[in-house]
């Protein structure tokens, strides 16, 4: 199983460089048709590994399109679709974590990431807008270190991942919690008994960043002209 | 507090005021620095140094008159009998085995007074100690300490009187410096009456180097001018080569004297106190007193310029003329001659070093005579003979009269006093010219000067009935018993003295009147300047009747006065004992007469006229040239220590450029070199940096896992 | 059932891990750090969910939560220093601003 593993993941980290922004359009077609062929063993392996049969179908579709939209945003040449494929992860993940029946978190999910933070993100993309696509897009830094770093640590971790569950894969599957899976209830208690300092310090974090976010916008920067031109 | 009597005790005054003595100079100097700082008028800054050391003469001459003899303690010494039977002068004079046996281990002892001022030292507790772990500031007061502080305390109190005058311009405005002159002057009688009363060598050794600072401090009065920093730094290092012979003197002493399961000191006493020291030196071993006593000498060397180390006192003319007989007469170069002489219990076991002290003293005395018969500065001719003086009273020393040593420092005390500060005179007229080619015949110039001069230079000359004719006699004296050559060195000695002093004289104040160009009109000196003089001449004339008897009786100087007096009694009461004279050869002291009369006529016939041409330099030629050259003492030194040692003081100064910091330069070079191969990889990009991170994450996870399986 | 969303999570890391590192852009680089968030909040869920030991709990579920507050106050200022560095410089590429090299 760990050749396999290192088999697929190899060959996905050549299709993922293959298919980065910056190289021919052949070639980064070829690269997609690795990638699909690496994705489509990994996730045939993936699930030969789960037992059961019914979050199997979902579990798969739901993974299937996560890492399509993953590879996607940093394939993509243009910012705006680039985030428009993360929103469609995010439906992903929200899908895997309904699975996982966690169905608060899942909605506090979209309704913050795909609602807020990356309706800001897409404004501050617009803002920065070219009429023409930017030479940063267009080409991507240092691609194969970048591919053989990643993957080298992808590797590692998936032998460390299997390291360590083979105990636990034998054990029987916990069952699902019965009376208040994952409602507003079941999270907000320990989050406001167990963990009230941990939230009152993430609450102070939330407003140390609004105020440092603030300050940093109201700065009128000199430009690199006008810096310059005072020396 | 503690005060221990020997045969008297003062009766005039409480020793606690006596001891007071050499704190009223350093008060004034105190005052005069604290005007400085004040920036107060400086006209007046004389005054406190002035008042100063007047108060420590008057100290001086009250302890003079109270330490006089008792007839009790003349008889009760040891050597009284021994004077009684004068030997005839035989032709090896007293050898040397019998010298010692007149100093017997353990028999001599210290008679004078010991005042504790406070404790200052600890030595620790060291078992021969148990009762006093103190070396203190103590003083010693006996006859030797009444004689010293007489001449040192009247004369500097008649040469700071004089630089009253001396130090101010022709308008009578101080010069600049005045107040830290006066300021100098103080800490310079401070020290050497510390010198002089200190109860103990390290005491001894304090005043010593306060002396050697004050010297240097003064020679270098004039400090921007580079001869006189050059002077002031030649005086500093070669007093330093015979101080350090000298700290090993003392650093030895206090071994032999403490060393051992059974040291010679016993519990309670301070190993180096005079009394201790004194008492314990005829136990040790021959070697450890010729040891203790050549390393002494070093010093003695040094401090009073004898032959190795004089090359420091003619330089020393730099500095402005009063520093310069305050240096020849009063303190500075005396300190040598009363080290050795407060020493006697030591060089007097060591028959070696008394060898070693003779010779040098006869070489010296014929070689500086000799330089100051071919020199034209009268300062220089003055020091030349000061070395010479010096270098009868090593003789006297070598030849075991110490007393009659000190009685010839005293007396040089006055005439020398007199002649630099005659010279200074005649420097102050002519605007600083001191060279006697450019100017002659100021007799009826300069009158009083003249006169005073004359004085001056007759009781160096010897002239008979002055008072450097009476003890310069007893050490030729002392010297033909010791051995007729060296007798008859003296003797020649004394008659080129006599000649090249009225050389001098003639050559300055008779012929006809010649001026130097840049002092058209001389005048006399202020009196404040000539009083001075006279006192002084007075003191040359009569000093020496303190060192004579008036007494009829066929073994007398003209029949009537002999050559053992008051100031022999006062010095045979101190740690010098009294030493064994011989009476036999009075006809000598006709003959001394005779050539010191002779050297003054033969100076006469060749330079009564003044010439400008120097009659010597024709007739010697070579000789007189290697005369005025000073035999290259200088140049061979030069040669000899000063480049070797610059050369190797550049090694070091290289070897610390190059070597060391070379290796420092290496050290550090590592890790620049190291940065400079890490720096490739601070590029600024921040993707890079996360690259790094993710390769370092990895490498660690390969790590681990590789450890654990 | 817990293998495969690690997998998913490691993966999901990785892929926005390498974006990171090899695009230009500074704003697809926080959004590339948004999606190594995705893959670590997947990774706290199910741990959550499949425990090692015991019944499941809620506690990855707050921790995920707390890494989306930590998510949107890092996207507030990244932002706010994106649009301060183009107004600076007019432009996004990362390799632009590189002022802490050592010459």
């Amino acid at each position: 199983m760990p050749t396999l593993l290192i088999a697929i993941l190899t060959l996905g980290a050549v299709g993922l460089f293959l298919a980065m922004p910056g190289g021919r359009a052949d070639t980064r077609r070829v690269g997609w048709v690795v990638l699909a062929a690496a994705g489509a063993v990994l996730l045939a392996l993936l699930l030969r590994l789960v037992p059961g049969a019914d979050p199997r179908g979902l579990f798969a579709g739901f993974a299937l399109v996560a890492v399509f939209a993953a590879l996607r945003v940093i394939t993509h040449g243009k910012p705006v679709y680039s985030a428009l494929y993360f929103i469609l992860l995010i439906f992903a993940v929200t899908g895997l974590l309904v699975l996982l029946e966690a169905t608060f978190l899942s909605m506090a999910l979209v309704i913050i990431y795909a609602g807020a933070i990356l309706v800001t993100y897409v404004f501050v993309i617009m803002l920065a807008q070219q009429s023409r696509p930017a030479p940063y897009d267009v080409k991507s830094r240092e691609p194969v270190w970048g591919c053989l770093a990643g993957f080298l640590l992808l590797i590692l971790l998936a032998r460390q991942i299997e390291l360590f569950l083979v105990p636990a894969q034998r054990t029987p599957l916990p069952a699902p919690i019965a009376e208040a899976p994952g409602t507003i209830e079941a999270v907000g208690v320990p989050l406001l008994t167990e963990y009230v300092v941990a939230i009152q310090i993430i609450g102070l974090l939330l407003l140390a960043a609004l105020v440092g976010a603030i300050a940093i916008a109201r700065r009128r920067p000199t430009t690199r002209a006008e810096s310059e031109g005072d020396e | 507090m503690s005060v221990t009597l020997a045969d008297a005790t003062t009766t005039i005054l409480p020793l606690r005021l006596y001891a007071t003595l050499p704190f009223w100079p350093l008060l004034g100097a105190l005052v005069v620095g604290m005007l400085v700082v004040l920036r107060r008028k400086a006209s007046a800054a004389h005054w406190p140094v002035v008042l100063g050391v007047a108060a420590s003469a008057v100290l001086a001459v009250v302890l003079f008159l109270d330490l006089r003899p008792t007839p009790s303690s003349a008889v009760s010494s040891p050597a009284a009998p021994s004077r009684a039977a004068p030997e005839p002068p035989s032709l090896l004079g007293r050898g040397q085995g019998e010298g010692q046996s007149a100093h017997p281990p353990g028999a001599l002892r210290a008679p004078g007074l010991t005042y504790t001022l406070y404790n200052w030292i600890s030595l620790g507790d060291q078992p021969s100690l148990r009762n006093q772990h103190w070396l203190a500031v103590n003083f010693y007061f006996d006859g030797l300490t009444a004689v010293m502080l007489l001449f040192v305390t009247v004369v500097s109190t008649i040469i700071v009187v004089y630089s009253i005058g001396y130090m101010r311009d022709h308008h009578g405005h101080p010069e600049r410096g005045y107040e830290r002159f006066f300021a100098f002057l103080g800490l310079f009688v401070f020290s050497m009456a510390t010198l002089v009363l200190a109860g103990n060598f390290i005491l001894l050794y304090l005043g010593w180097e306060l002396v050697g600072l004050c010297s240097y401090l003064l020679i270098g009065f004039y400090y921007p001018r580079p001869s006189a920093a050059a002077a002031a730094k030649k005086a500093f290092i070669v007093n330093r080569i015979g101080d350090f012979g000298f700290a090993l003197g003392i650093f030895a002493l206090y071994w032999f004297l403490t060393a051992g399961a059974d040291p010679l000191v016993q519990r309670g006493e301070n190993p180096l106190d005079y009394a201790t020291v004194f008492k314990c030196v005829g136990a040790l071993e021959p070697w450890q007193i010729t040891t203790v006593a050549l390393l002494l000498m070093c010093g003695a060397l040094g401090k009073s310029a004898q032959f190795p180390l004089h090359v420091w006192l003619p330089d020393a003319m730099e500095g402005p003329t009063p520093v310069s007989a305050l240096i020849h007469a009063a303190t500075m170069v005396t300190a040598g001659i009363y080290m050795i002489a407060r020493c006697t219990p030591i060089f007097g076991a060591s028959p070696l070093a008394l060898n070693v002290i003779l010779v040098l003293g006869l070489i010296g005395a014929v070689l500086t005579a000799t330089m100051a018969a071919a020199q034209y500065d009268m300062k220089r001719i003055l020091a030349y003979s000061t070395i010479s003086q010096l270098a009868f009273m090593f003789v006297g020393l070598g030849c075991r009269v110490p007393d009659s040593a000190v009685f010839h420092v005293f007396t040089h005390a006055w005439f020398k006093a007199l002649l630099f500060l005659g010279a200074g005179s005649v420097m102050h007229a002519l605007g600083g010219v001191i060279d006697l080619r450019r100017f002659s015949g100021l007799r009826h110039v300069l009158p009083h000067t003249c006169r005073t001069m004359l004085i001056g230079c007759l009781a160096l000359a010897g002239f008979p009935l002055l008072s450097g004719f009476w003890s310069k006699d007893e050490l030729v004296h002392a010297a033909f018993e010791r051995h007729p050559v060296a007798g008859l060195i003296l003797l020649a000695t004394a008659g080129l003295t006599a000649y090249y002093t009225f050389r001098m004289f003639f050559l300055c104040f008779h012929g006809k009147l010649r001026l130097p160009d840049d002092a058209a009109h001389p005048h006399e000196a202020p009196l404040v300047m000539i009083a001075p003089l006279w006192l002084l001449a007075i003191g040359a004339i009569f000093a020496g009747y303190l060192g004579v008897t008036f007494a009829a009786g066929g073994d007398s100087f003209l029949g009537f006065i002999r050559p053992h007096g008051v100031l022999h009694d006062y010095l045979h009461g101190s740690t010098i004992g009294a030493p064994e004279h011989g009476h036999g050869g009075l006809w000598l002291m006709y003959v001394s007469a005779l050539v010191a009369l002779a050297g003054i006529g033969l100076a006469w016939a060749r330079f009564g006229q003044a010439p400008e041409t120097d009659p010597d330099a024709r007739a010697l030629g070579g000789l007189w040239r290697l005369w005025h050259a000073k035999y290259y003492f200088d140049e061979i030194y030069d040669y000899a220590f000063v480049r070797p040692l610059r050369n190797l003081g550049r090694f070091f100064s290289a070897t610390d450029d190059y070597g060391l910091d070379g290796v420092i330069w290496l050290v550090a070079a590592v890790p620049r070199g190291l940065s400079f191969l890490l720096h490739f990889l601070q590029r600024g990009a921040l993707q890079g940096y996360a690259l790094g991170m993710v390769v370092g994450l990895a490498v660690m996870l390969l790590l681990w896992n590789w450890i654990g399986t | 059932m817990l293998l495969p969303y690690l997998l998913l999570g490691a993966i999901l890391f990785v892929l926005g891990l390498i974006g990171f590192v090899t695009r230009r852009n500074l704003i697809i680089m926080f959004l590339c750090t948004e999606m190594m968030f995705q893959g670590i909040i997947l990774n706290l869920v199910a741990f959550g969910r499949y425990p090692l030991k015991g019944a499941p709990t809620f506690d990855g579920q707050v921790f995920a939560l707390f890494l989306i507050a930590v998510a949107a106050a890092e996207a507030a200022l990244a932002l706010a220093l994106v649009v301060l560095l183009y107004r600076y410089q007019g432009t996004l590429d990362a390799n632009a601003y590189r002022m802490l090299k050592d010459e």
